[in-house]
């Protein structure tokens, strides 16, 4: 790779913001001034090994943050640390942990990170203070890598033990006697990264967590919990519903930062009367490109794997290495076995790795270093997690640059030309919904086997006692003569669901290209049917697997090195069948609301060749997989009579289609949440309703009570999607509205329009 | 989810929730159960137990054997399940004692969920009086269980006055009967073994139905085959430790199902080599030609671990007449022991030579297994072959030089045992005669 003259990091940035050939693009541009740092003194009582060992390290003073977080610990309250990315958050735990562990080493703490790789990372720079503090600290994580002969020592002698939801529910929890050592003595719950406990996996840790504090109850314990978290909205709302308990706020940052430049950059109109812009990726590769070659050391954010390989390819191709030598640009993402991460990750503290293109995989708080420039390319889907991804840039005393480059999605084209939005707004909110009957049903079952419930315990809801009969009544429960439940069969319910997706297996794939067959990742099943079809080209650091043969029943994918100029990606066909209606509204006009339950099934049915670069379909294929299902909640809008009969069918479809699309980009404007988590369907007659119909449901199985809500904002959700289509510019439909012309017809657009004013009206 | 919606049944079930008829009282229910299978009741200061006691008198001989041990509890418990997390509850449990002639069983039944905790008690205090526990896979379930519910409830001095010594019967019968039994469960035990069928038995799958069934209004009748299983199993346990005893006392010299190398390890184990070795010497007269090497194999281990290096090679000699495979698998063996316990270099040599010319001498006859069987064993013994001369070669050249050390030469201050050659040799270095041995070279012990 050939690097241009070195210079300095501000001196790049400066020369790449006045190149004429980037004005045009600058949607918005701000900069945040650098800030000193705000020091405190060490709380009272400090042992003085820490602050020997932590000055060891550079730090002779804590930040104000560290120390309200501690002193607000000492005093026995719940704690919730907001500040952004590497600001020293994690020794606003590990202070007051290792405090109570010097001065009592029967004291325990239990540690939950979303994800083992952090839990690994934690546990390094656990240790790293505990061996300079010449503390004699039993740390040790406990998850599915721990090897059986380490988790008894963990259970019996652990003072710290470092976990996950996962297996706090499914492994700790229900084997509760086997760890009253660390129960009966637990003064401490750290919950970082807290803003991933939000929608369905939130409000499923919520109930972890009560039934956390019925077992620490048990055993006579009542220990104080500090969370942590990136900026969010609701930090303490969110803390709160988790937690089930008051909770303080620390958000005051006393960590330095140095001066960063923010950007959107919005891709060039190309079309503009097909509404089309240049492609978000190819723009950021170039952005990329040219930040790498001039020294900065730069992350790029994909939003799907496919884009990270796509994306690594390509920057690979425009900075070639030096003969012989291992490629400065990386990818990283979910499916990378855990070595080859680790490796990246040291790559990047060391500087040898210079580029690195990741999914949100190393969006949380993984040692990596800091960074001269971030770019996310598309918006993440919240605003919290971009500036997440942002504060992955930022060294101190030198100059960052972050980078927003929007797609041609509507709501990333609603913040390019909004960007008050993004600068101004608070982030949003985090929700979790813990009272979602389904949810508390699965959790007071795993209760009832950790401990009976009795009758007047309250679980949640005030309606806990209703619950625990319709339990019995499906004999899971009996109600004994001393007014409890208890556990009354033969399985084990805290196996019987998985606190993530429904998923619960992967599809290994293997590559059969060399003598010996070697795995080289894994994809979950729900997205397996999509990316590991037969003859679909599997992407993975930048090289092309054809996959030859995948056998479903194995959950494995067979596959090949190949190299060809086109990728694959694939279709799915969904239906849906309303098994009950629980609530109706009547718009007038024949318009109607309604909600209730569904069963949603899709299955992949085609996939298209794609050309790289230009882009173009060069073949097709069919996928033969079976369907899979989801029973769900959703809600649904019966669109007027008058409105519908205004248009021909072929009409009517079109602006279906660009209906659904609109209503799927708005929703999250109202409920905080991200696209994705919502499923969308147009039936111009539906079998259910007999009507055309907008159906929006939750795409996680039971629902988190996104659609119960749409179904209350109802009118909203078509205000909001009525403006995106009448404000944006195209005239037949683009990618940021409606769709392009050729997907919803050439009367889609004014069609999808008058629908939605219809529906306003109405 | 069925296809009524779950806002549904909440509607009904909230308005059933008042209606509902109060379950019956604890004591009534205790008492009726008791009756009903007349039996008495155990009431505690902290609920009430069902308490089923009978006895089962033994053959003279079985209980004689038995009072050779030191007085055991045999236990054994039927549970709501079988994982070991906190929802599993012990509901019954047998503990069965020798008194003269007679075995005692005790069973404690659980009524009702509330009473456990006179349950854990009164089980608690029955184990806490014997000097030993006695089960039959207790060390991976029931004894965990226990003391798992002991915690739930917090009954730590119950917990503590378990006795020490716990005698789990599984891995025994796992030596002496799983590969002629093709399994060790306890029903293939008391069929193949002692001889005993079950009349009616519970399949001890539907063991929790029945428990649940009879408190969901079942009939206690529900419960009575229950009963009969689970003492059935602790009698069982009881006859199984006796025939123990009997085999380990010689009874295996008439045993006709036994693994007759499972068998010399219990000996071994109890210090018996003695009577390890002549079950050995037993096996080999009858065993057929497969299992013959694996039977000479422990028995020359045992003579070995004995000191008895001579008696250990002469397990081998026989088999080393044939023109065979099997012979130079003897040959290899017999090099072994010459090697590593006798440190007799040349011997061993001599050994593996022979093994060499039997190889041969089997090919050329067409005996002794196919090209493949003989090719692998081939690469055994020329590769022992290899390293035996190398070894030979270096104590030769050691020799030498320690003369030339004497002489007063410079030469041997270039330490020997670095040369590459000799680097794999100097691990397998025995002690000897300390004038053989190079003072720096470390005398591991070869871990085969």
């Amino acid at each position: 790779m050939i690097l241009n003259r070195p210079v300095s990091a501000d001196e790049a940035i400066d020369t790449w913001l006045a190149d004429p050939v980037l004005q045009p693009l600058i949607a918005a541009h701000h900069v945040v001034e650098p800030l000193p740092p705000r020091l405190a003194a060490w709380p009272q009582g400090t042992d003085p090994r820490l602050t020997g060992a932590l000055a060891g390290r550079g730090i002779d003073a804590p930040y104000i943050h560290q120390a309200e977080a501690a002193a607000a610990v000492g005093a026995g309250r719940n704690v919730c640390v907001v500040t952004p990315t590497a600001s020293g958050k994690s020794l606003c735990y590990n202070l007051p942990v290792l405090q109570a562990i010097s001065q009592d080493p029967a004291a325990r703490a239990m540690y939950l990170f979303p994800t083992k790789a952090l839990a690994a990372d934690q546990l390094e720079e656990l240790r790293g203070i505990a061996d300079a503090a010449e503390l004699d600290l039993k740390a040790g994580t406990y998850d599915g890598d721990t090897p059986a002969t380490v988790r008894s020592v963990v259970r019996s002698a652990g003072q710290v033990v470092i976990t996950n939801p996962d297996m706090l529910h499914a492994a700790i929890l229900p084997h509760h006697t086997k760890w009253f050592k660390l129960f009966e003595n637990l003064r401490y719950v750290v919950i970082d990264e807290l803003h991933t406990y939000r929608g369905l996996f939130g409000s499923h840790v919520a109930n972890v967590v009560r039934r956390l504090r019925r077992i620490c109850r048990h055993y006579g314990a009542d220990p104080v919990f500090i969370c942590a978290s990136a900026t969010i909205a609701n930090p303490r709302e969110l803390a709160e519903r988790l937690l089930d308990a008051p909770v303080t706020l620390v958000d005051q940052n006393g960590a330095p930062r140095g001066r960063k430049h923010v950007l959107i950059l919005n891709p060039p109109v190309l079309n503009a009367r097909l509404g089309l812009r240049a492609s978000s990726l190819l723009t950021a590769q170039g952005v990329a490109a040219r930040l790498i070659r001039d020294g900065l050391q730069t992350i790029v954010f994909a939003r799907s794997r496919t884009s990270v390989e796509v994306l690594t390819t390509y920057l690979r191709e425009s900075l070639p290495s030096q003969p012989g030598q291992p490629s400065p640009i990386r990818g990283y993402r979910g499916g990378y076995l855990p070595n080859e991460r680790r490796e990246i990750e040291r790559g990047l503290r060391a500087g040898r790795v210079r580029g690195v293109v990741t999914t949100n995989a190393l969006e949380l708080g993984i040692d990596i270093g800091g960074l001269d420039a971030a770019i996310s390319v598309g918006y993440p889907g919240t605003i919290a997690c971009t500036w997440q991804q942002m504060g992955r840039a930022g060294r101190r005393g030198t100059t960052s640059l972050a980078v927003l480059v929007t797609s041609s999605a509507p709501i990333d084209q609603f913040l390019a030309t909004h960007p008050g939005y993004f600068f101004d707004r608070t982030p949003e909110h985090g929700l979790v919904n813990p009272d979602n009957l389904h949810l508390l049903l699965d959790h007071l079952k795993a209760s009832a086997f950790e401990l009976p419930v009795p009758d007047h315990e309250r679980f949640g809801i005030e309606e806990t006692g209703t619950l625990l009969d319709v339990l019995e009544e499906d004999g899971f429960l009996r109600r004994a003569a001393d007014d409890r439940y208890y556990w009354s069969s033969e399985n084990f319910p805290a196996s019987a669901f998985s606190l993530r997706s429904a998923a619960q297996e992967n599809v290994v794939i293997i590559d059969t290209t060399g003598d010996r067959a070697r795995v080289i990742g894994e994809v979950d099943l729900f997205a397996a049917p999509m990316l590991v079809h037969e003859q679909a080209i599997y992407l993975h650091e930048g090289a092309q697997f054809h996959v030859d043969r995948l056998d479903w029943a194995e959950r494995k994918a067979y596959v090949s090195r190949v190299d060809v100029d086109y990728y694959t990606d694939a279709d799915q066909g969904v239906t849906l069948k309303v098994l009950d209606c629980s609530d109706e509204a009547d718009d007038g006009d024949g318009g109607l609301r309604a909600r209730g339950e569904v069963m949603v099934a899709w299955h992949a049915t085609l996939f298209k060749k794609i050309k790289f670069h230009t882009h173009e379909n060069v073949g097709w294929g069919p996928i033969h997989l079976p369907e899979q299902q989801m029973h769900t909640a959703a809600c649904w809008l019966v669109i007027p009579e008058p409105a519908a009969a205004a248009f021909d069918r072929d009409t009517l479809d079109g602006a279906l289609i660009g209906l659904a699309r609109l209503a799927r980009e708005a929703a999250p404007l109202l409920l905080m949440c991200d696209s994705r988590d919502l499923g969308v369907l147009a039936q111009a007659q539906a079998p259910f309703t007999g009507r055309p119909t907008l159906y929006l449901y939750d795409s996680v199985p039971g629902g988190v009570g996104l659609a119960e809500r749409l179904f209350e904002l109802g009118p909203e959700l078509i205000r909001a999607a009525h403006q995106l289509v009448r404000d944006c510019a195209c005239e037949e439909g683009c990618p940021s509205c409606v769709g392009p012309a050729a997907e919803v017809g050439a009367r889609g657009k004014r069609a999808a329009e008058q629908l939605l004013a219809a529906m306003s009206v109405a | 989810m069925t296809g009524r919606s779950l806002t549904d049944r909440l509607l009904a079930v909230r308005t059933a929730r008042s209606a509902s008829p109060q379950p019956a009282r604890p004591a009534e229910r205790a008492e009726g159960l008791a009756r009903w299978l007349g039996a008495q009741l155990a009431i505690g200061d902290v609920g009430r137990v069902v308490r089923v006691e009978r006895t089962i008198t033994l053959r003279t001989e079985t209980a004689a054997r038995l009072a050779t041990l030191p007085p055991g509890c045999y236990f054994d418990t039927e549970t709501t399940g079988l994982s070991t997390g906190a929802g599993t509850v012990i509901f019954l449990a047998a503990a069965a004692r020798l008194q003269g002639r007679q075995l005692a069983v005790r069973q404690f039944l659980l009524p009702d969920y509330p009473d456990e905790r006179a349950l854990l008690r009164l089980v608690a205090a029955e184990l806490g009086d014997a000097a030993r526990i006695v089960t039959y896979n207790g060390r991976a379930f029931d004894l965990p269980l226990l003391a798992s519910r002991l915690t739930v409830h917090g009954l730590w001095q119950d917990l503590s006055g378990l006795p020490a010594r716990h005698d789990d019967l599984l891995p025994v019968a796992r030596r002496l009967w799983r590969r002629p039994l093709g399994g060790a469960r306890l029903a293939e035990i008391e069929a193949g073994v002692l001889g005993l069928r079950r009349a009616s038995d519970c399949p001890s799958a539907e063991v929790p139905g029945r428990w649940f069934g009879y408190l969901r209004g079942g009939s206690p009748d529900l419960l009575a085959d229950v009963l009969d299983h689970n003492a059935q199993d602790v009698a069982s346990l009881a006859l199984l430790e006796a025939q123990m005893v009997h085999l380990r006392d010689g009874g295996w010299r008439t045993a006709s199902v036994l693994d007759h190398r499972g068998m010399a390890m219990e000996l071994l184990r109890a210090g018996a080599v003695g009577e390890a070795l002549a079950v050995l010497e037993q096996a080999l007269e009858a065993a057929d030609g497969s299992e013959a090497p694996a039977i000479r194999r422990l028995a020359a281990r045992l003579l070995v671990a004995a000191g008895d290096t001579d008696r250990a090679e002469a397990v081998w000699r026989p088999s080393t007449r044939q023109a065979s495979i099997d012979a130079a698998i003897a040959w290899i063996e017999v090099a072994r022991i010459r090697e590593r316990y006798c440190s007799d270099l040349p011997a061993a040599l001599e050994a593996i030579l022979s093994a060499s010319r039997i190889l041969d001498l089997a090919f050329a006859l067409g005996r002794g297994g196919g090209m493949q069987a003989i090719g692998r064993v081939r690469l055994q013994v020329e590769s022992r072959r290899r390293r035996l001369q190398r070894r030979v070669a270096a104590a030769e050249r050691r020799r030498e030089r320690h003369l030339g050390l004497r002489a007063g030469s410079r030469r041997a201050r270039v330490p020997a045992d670095r040369r590459p050659d000799q680097a794999g040799g100097s691990r397998y270095t025995n002690p000897g005669p300390p004038a053989a041995r190079p003072a720096s070279t470390a005398t591991h012990r070869p871990s085969e």
